[in-house]
């Protein structure tokens, strides 16, 4: 699994202002990054940047691909196919089944991919202790809706998971249930994990931890 | 491509307008296919539309009453232009004193109540010394009965209107004896008295004299002895009798020399029929009491024209039909060109209700969407949850 590196990344505003500026970072394959910060630090404009949902300027590498480097219909692949996004509101589809939204990426993945995105959706939440078939996201409890979240960020096995204030929607027991399940499901799947947090229990878990201040990367 | 024309013209209109409905809607399936293609759009689909179903029934409803309105309103306007049309396609030529065509034309072709003026013996003579033209029939106007206009005419033109042949039993052939429009709800054999100008229209008609209260013809029994088959024209609403029953019911004489046509109307009969007083043409021009209208038919076209022309003068106005139908469209061109504008405008309108749908959804959803592009959705997958959202809406 390769390394995930950024090097001399900066992403500026319309106006021209830099927002933020990472001269250099590197995290192993399983490793896991916590970044903190004060609110608009850009904590979660670094997390877009990697995943490609911002323009940036520099390089963000994952193995041989740049990822900032790549057209937007490649980014959106590439996403599809290596990324896991939690964040802090769920995003969920109220619409659907808790397994559907698990299962979401399933409706865009290639046919030959779709079975194994529901298995591995539908075993999740029966691992979570969310049933699968039950509806009506909206009368979820928070816990239940971030677990059906992290399901779906999961479903596709992905290589790099990033979430944004996972916990930040959670109450104590089930922030500290949360970040238990995520660290460990990244660790056995050796998945390099990069939580943005005002948490410390989920900074404290994670192997390393960048403060970021005013754009800077600190630490 | 003649071959193709014969194949086209040899399918039904069901066919056609289902081929042209294909060719039209082919572009849109294709889109679809080529958006829809290796994405799975239907359940979120169809959830979507489950969770918000009452907007997007009534929003549908909508829609489809705007269409279903603009749509009914131009096809009341075609089927108005067309049965006119159709109304006055037995009527070749008709004759009437000099004055507004438009108002002769409603009256005999439409049967609208109104007082033409009569025209005299003279221009019976010469139209029924015409030999070059075929029918030549009076038409007179005035009585009712149960809201069904009464029509005096000829036997002749009263076949002609049915096409040579009757729908029910047979033609006229006394004074007491009349033809039943295919609409009219009564059966053969029913006996009527003639109420004379219109109950509940407020007018007469014909040569009654304006001002003159509607009254029941006291003796002047008729019996329904045949029917006419649908015309399609006001006509099917009409009872039709020798134009002599008209004449004798309103005391004008026979329009024949026969005395005893005379006699039986001056002496108040219990029948109009009573003693059976000559009907149909010849006609004497010496004891013509007048009619309103003739209406003139030949089988050649040219004939037509030309009567036309000759009866157009000083002592009578000849037209086409057709032709005061073409002055009244362009009269009315206004009207239609303001209905398609409505037309127009209705679909205008459901085009933005639908955009204005669309984007409302797309505001609704934003968040959501932007997840699906974050989680790695193409923006094919959201656009074509926002169109086939907005299709099965």
């Amino acid at each position: 699994m390769p390394d995930l590196s950024i090097r001399n990344l900066s992403v500026h505003t319309g106006d021209g202002r830099t927002i933020l500026r990472v001269p250099a970072l590197t995290l192993p394959a399983g490793g896991s990054l916590g970044i903190r910060g004060p609110s608009g630090a850009g904590k979660s404009t670094l997390l877009h940047a990697i995943a490609g949902l911002t323009a940036a300027e520099g390089e963000v590498r994952w193995g041989e691909t740049d990822i900032a480097r790549l057209g937007e219909a490649e980014r959106d692949a590439f996403r599809l196919e290596h990324m896991g996004l939690i964040f802090q509101d769920f995003l969920l589809f109220e619409e659907l089944s808790a397994l559907a939204n698990a299962a979401l990426p399933a409706c865009f993945l290639p046919r030959q991919q779709r079975p194994a995105v529901r298995k591995r959706a539908r075993a999740l939440l029966e691992r979570f202790g969310v049933p699968p078939q039950r509806r009506g996201v909206a009368t979820f409890s928070g816990g239940e809706r971030q677990r059906v979240a992290v399901a779906r960020a999961l479903s596709t096995d992905p290589h790099v998971i990033l979430a944004d204030e996972p916990t930040a929607s959670l109450d104590r027991d089930n922030a500290d249930r949360l970040v238990s399940e995520l660290t460990a499901l990244a660790r056995a799947g050796g998945r390099t994990l990069i939580a943005v947090s005002h948490d410390p229990a989920v900074i404290a878990a994670m192997d390393r931890v960048v403060d970021l201040v005013d754009g800077e990367l600190r630490g | 491509m003649a071959t193709l024309s014969g194949l086209w013209f040899n399918l039904s209109a069901l066919q056609q307008d289902a081929l042209i409905l294909t060719a039209l809607l082919a572009p849109v399936f294709l889109l679809a296919g080529l958006l829809l293609r290796g994405i799975e759009v239907e359940g979120l689909t169809r959830a979507l539309l489950w969770r918000y179903r009452w907007t997007n029934t009534l929003f549908a409803a909508l829609m489809a009453l705007s269409v279903g309105l603009g749509i009914a309103v131009i096809a009341q306007e075609r089927a108005l232009r067309h049965g006119a049309a159709r109304a006055a396609d037995k009527f070749d030529v008709i004759v009437t004193a000099p004055g507004d065509k438009v108002q002769a034309l409603l009256s005999v072709v439409y049967l609208q109540p109104s007082n033409l003026p009569l025209l005299s013996g003279d221009v019976l003579a010469r139209l029924q010394a015409d030999t070059r033209i075929d029918l030549v029939a009076p038409i007179a106007f005035g009585d009712s009965f149960d809201g069904a206009p009464i029509i005096g005419t000829t036997a002749a033109f009263v076949s002609h209107l049915a096409g040579g042949m009757l729908a029910q039993g047979r033609m006229f052939a006394t004074t007491g004896e009349a033809v039943a429009g295919a609409s009219v709800p009564l059966p053969i054999g029913t006996h009527f008295a003639p109420l004379h100008g219109f109950l509940g229209i407020g007018r007469h008609t014909g040569h009654s004299a304006a001002g003159e209260a509607p009254h029941v013809h006291t003796g002047s029994g008729l019996e329904i002895v045949g029917r006419l088959p649908p015309t399609g024209s006001p006509w099917d609403r009409a009872l039709l009798v020798p134009i002599e029953a008209v004449w004798l019911t309103h005391s004008l004489g026979g329009g024949h020399s026969e005395p005893a046509a005379h006699a039986l109307a001056w002496s108040g009969a219990s029948q109009v029929g009573a003693g059976n007083p000559k009907i149909g043409p010849p006609f004497d021009t010496d004891h013509f009491p007048g009619s309103p209208a003739f209406v003139l038919h030949s089988t050649s076209l040219a004939a037509n024209y030309n009567a036309q022309r000759r009866y157009n003068d000083a002592r009578s106005m000849a037209f086409f039909p057709g032709a005061v139908l073409s002055e009244l469209y362009s009269i009315l061109g206004d009207v239609r060109e303001t209905l398609s504008l409505m037309a127009i405008l209705t679909k205008i309108l459901v085009a933005v209700g639908i955009l204005s749908g669309l984007v409302a959804l797309s505001k609704l959803f934003a968040r959501r969407f932007a997840l699906l592009r974050a989680i790695g959705a193409p923006k094919r997958f959201v656009l074509a949850i926002v169109w086939t959202y907005a299709f099965w809406r």
